[in-house]
This record gives structure tokens, C-alpha cells and sequence, in this order.
């Protein structure tokens, strides 16, 4: 199989149809135009059905994009990428937390580059939440979803005064946040604000420092995109397949 | 280590690491990436305020990219939702699927006999079947009020992938200014297609947590598992 590396930035951090319906339904219930009930379903029907056999896990995933964006690969050496889908959550931070906080002063370097500066002297800063790196790489590579099965559904949204405090980004133990991720989340936004946001949220957002109309510092704490999908507010709650 | 050596050994590691992209979990690692059991995405949400559930999306597969593994479900692969309610990040719950004949069968959510890396399908709890929807989506409720779907639905993520691509570049001239304003930056994953497993499921069954997050909530900490017959 060609090697195929995705490199993909997310992360939350913190321990943080349509096609008409065509009703098969006896009353010919329409549930909505996206959906029609299935009711060949009984309890019963599985009789001659084979589900043996040994199963072997080959792919995790918790938090989006954690182990494309922070595991890497060395050529001729085993993929830390397999190995990462095929370890127990509970393990994973022992295992991948050091190698993760690398990728994330690499990502830097790249940048220092590109400014001109000596990567020596552009490193990572504590995040949003007052994370340094190591305890940011630490949470992260636990790679589980956070779900409350009380509270509204928000992965994080920063730039939100969700408790109307006035303090915007720093949690201070009363906002509801970290709470599950729903399709319209925009987790790439909140992982770049996290990896390259700094204490403020926007350390490299394409800032134009002397004013000359032209950005001095890149913009890496967006990717410019929202949800493009159709989704719905009833199940499944995606659109149906263009 | 010198930070000289670090910066080169970056920068190999970003060399062969930009071979490509793709999504949220989409294609992410060598052995799994582009197959029939190629985890690209995972939700878990509150369906609407105040209700007593939890909605479990996995999406399997995805049509991105060419040459990907796209458009049904593998019976010789099995879904599963892991569910830790006491934060030590070990199963608790397990709510597992898949498909024979057409249709995508769910079991649990039940404590499993094995954690860890090996599974056997429970059959001895049966949560319920639906049909593997085409592009008009067939739902199943279950009498315990589960709500069941299989089958292929619009990709919701969203990301500017190539962007990203040449924004974590080590070449000097690619993409200095990082990422595109919102009125130059494309999402990759529109018009993509995914496998989608939908469950809703009552809280009620998966129990009350006692793991909290960062802020202190009660939480579920939760993952999938995508796991092939041996």
C-alpha cells in the first residue's frame, strides 16, 4: 500500500439526507424528507447470522488529528503512526508524550525559517489555557473524546465569554467548554490557536506590525474555512451523500 | 540535543511526513490508511439541549482522495465505541457494529469480558439492526429509544488541507504567510463523501460518569476502534 502520511493539525487539547423519503413503514410514516424508517428490524433476526471470530485492533481515534498531526514517521524505522492506533489510551501518554512535544518545536522551526530568524529563538509558548508544552503534549497524547452527557456540546470556542465574566480565553472554573465535539466544531481553528496561539490566543495571525499594509507574522491560528456540509438538527444529523 | 540537530532532524521528519494529507483521522497512519478500515472521523454530542442522550458519529472510509478504499462497509471489520466512565481511560462500555448482508448489526453497550486490543462481537447483546441506507437515510429506534444508521453521508469536516500542506513545508517559500484569508482559503472536504455509523443512544445506558475534564465537568471519555477479523 503506498505510504500515505496525513498530517493533519487538530487536537483539543485540554483534558479538553437527504433523498426523499421513501417510506417502507407500514403507516407510511414520513419522519421528515431525510429519512425513513427501517422496520424489517426485530430482536429475532440475527438467527443464522455468523459474528464469530477474533477481531484485532488496527486504527484509533479520539481527539481528531492528534496522531496525524504530532506522530511522525522516520524512513526504515517503524511507523510510530501504527503504533500509536494499536496502543491503549492509557499507555499512549508514556509512550508518545515526548515525541509529540518534538513535532511541536518542529513546527515552529519550520517557521523561523521562513521569517528569518534563527529557530533557536522561536519556540512555543504556553497556549490559551497556560499549558506548556509538555503538559499540552502530555493531555494530548491520551487521545480520547471528552463527551458530557449533561451540558450543552462545545470542543471550545475561544474568543467566546461563555460565562459573561469578561475573561475570554483562560478558563477560570465555571465555563462549559471541553464537552464533546459536534460537526459544526471548528477543531482545526481550536488546535491552530492552541499549537501557535500563544497566551493570547493570536501570537501568529498575520499581524501587520509597521502598518505598511502588508502582514509581518503569518497567520497560523485560522485556516480561513467553516463547514461546508449540509447537516441537520435530527438524526443522523449529516446530509445525505452529493 | 543541540538545537541544530533537533532543527535537521525536523526537518527530515517534515519532509517525509508532508508526503500528504487528509483529515481529521482520515489516512493517518501506514498500516491503516486508505483501507476498509480507515477511521476518518469521530463526534459525540448532545443531540439538543436538555436532552437525555448522547449521539456517537464514526465515520469510516472517505472519497477525498483518489484511490481510496470507499463505498461499503467491510464485514471483516469491527466498529467499536469505547466509553471510560471512571477516567482511568480503560473501557468501561463498548458499543460495537457490523455489517452482514446489507445491514449493520449494533451490540451493547455492555462491559466488556477483554479490554484492550483484541475483541470478540457480543452477541449476547444484541442492541439492534438497520438496513445499510443508499443516499436516502433509513433509520431504526430501537424500543430502548436507541437510534440506529448506517451508510454513506456528506463528510462535515472541514479544513484548507492543502494550505496546511504547504504551510508546514520546510521549503523557505512555501506558504510564508501561512494559512489564506476566508475569502482565498478552499475547503478540501467539500463535496467528499464518508461511511457514516450513527447511534443515539440514552445516557441512562451508558451510566453516569465519575471522569471530569479540565474545567472539572462530568464527562465521558471516549474513542473508536476500528478492528479487523484475524
Amino acid at each position: 500500500m503506498k505510504l500515505r502520511q496525513s498530517i493533519y493539525i487538530t487536537a483539543l487539547v485540554l483534558s479538553f439526507g437527504l433523498a426523499v423519503g421513501c417510506s417502507s413503514d407500514d403507516n407510511g410514516t414520513y419522519m421528515d424528507d431525510e429519512m425513513m424508517m427501517d422496520d424489517d428490524m426485530m430482536d429475532d433476526d440475527m438467527m443464522g447470522v455468523d459474528f464469530t471470530g477474533t477481531f484485532a485492533q488496527v486504527d484509533h481515534l479520539g481527539r481528531p488529528g492528534i496522531n496525524t498531526t504530532l506522530s511522525y514517521d522516520m524512513e526504515g524505522e517503524a511507523s510510530v503512526k501504527d503504533a500509536h492506533n494499536t496502543t491503549i489510551p492509557s499507555e499512549m501518554s508514556a509512550a508518545f508524550q515526548m515525541g509529540f512535544q518534538a513535532r511541536l518545536e518542529q513546527y515552529h522551526d519550520v517557521y523561523a525559517l521562513k521569517l528569518g530568524l534563527d529557530p533557536a529563538d522561536v519556540n512555543y509558548e504556553n497556549n490559551i489555557l497556560g499549558l506548556d508544552a509538555a503538559t499540552l503534549t502530555t493531555v494530548l497524547a491520551a487521545d480520547v473524546l471528552e463527551v458530557a452527557p449533561d451540558l450543552p456540546t462545545t470542543y471550545f470556542n475561544p474568543g467566546t465569554d461563555l460565562d459573561n465574566d469578561g475573561n475570554i480565553l483562560v478558563p477560570d472554573g465555571d465555563e462549559v467548554a471541553l464537552t464533546g465535539r459536534h460537526p459544526n466544531d471548528d477543531i482545526i481553528d481550536v488546535s491552530l490557536i492552541l499549537f501557535f496561539g500563544g497566551m493570547e490566543g493570536d501570537r501568529f495571525s498575520g499581524q501587520d506590525l509597521d502598518d505598511d499594509g502588508m502582514a509581518d507574522l503569518p497567520r497560523l491560528t485560522s485556516d480561513g474555512v467553516g463547514l461546508t456540509a449540509d447537516i441537520s438538527t435530527t438524526f443522523p444529523y449529516l446530509g445525505a451523500p452529493e | 540535543m543541540r538545537k541544530t540537530t533537533k532543527y535537521l532532524l525536523g526537518l527530515v521528519a517534515l519532509v517525509i511526513a508532508a508526503t500528504v494529507l487528509v483529515s481529521a483521522d482520515h489516512i493517518d497512519a501506514p498500516s491503516s490508511a486508505g483501507t476498509t478500515a480507515d477511521i476518518a472521523d469521530f463526534y459525540a454530542f448532545e443531540p439538543s439541549e436538555g436532552s437525555d442522550n448522547t449521539v456517537f458519529v464514526v465515520d469510516l472510509q472517505s472519497n477525498v482522495l483518489p484511490e481510496l478504499a470507499y463505498g461499503a462497509f467491510d464485514e471483516d471489520v469491527l466498529t467499536e465505541i469505547n466509553i471510560d466512565l471512571d477516567g482511568d481511560l480503560v473501557e468501561d462500555q463498548v458499543i460495537q457494529a457490523i455489517a452482514r448482508d446489507g445491514r449493520m448489526y449494533f451490540f451493547g453497550p455492555i462491559a466488556p469480558s477483554q479490554t484492550g486490543l483484541s475483541s470478540e462481537v457480543n452477541t449476547d447483546a444484541a442492541l439492534g439492526n438497520v438496513e445499510i441506507s443508499g443516499a436516502t437515510a433509513v433509520v431504526e429506534t430501537t424500543s430502548d429509544g436507541v437510534s440506529l444508521f448506517a451508510g454513506p453521508r456528506q463528510d462535515p469536516f472541514f479544513f484548507d488541507f492543502f494550505q496546511f500542506n504547504a504551510v508546514i513545508s520546510p521549503e523557505t517559500d512555501s506558504a510564508p504567510g501561512g494559512f489564506l484569508p476566508p475569502e482565498e482559503a478552499a475547503d478540501t472536504f467539500d463535496g467528499a463523501n464518508t461511511l457514516s455509523i450513527v447511534v443515539e443512544i440514552p445516557n441512562s445506558m451508558l451510566g453516569t460518569p465519575t471522569a471530569t475534564n479540565a474545567l472539572g465537568l462530568s464527562v465521558y471519555k471516549t474513542w473508536v476502534t476500528t478492528n479487523r477479523k484475524q
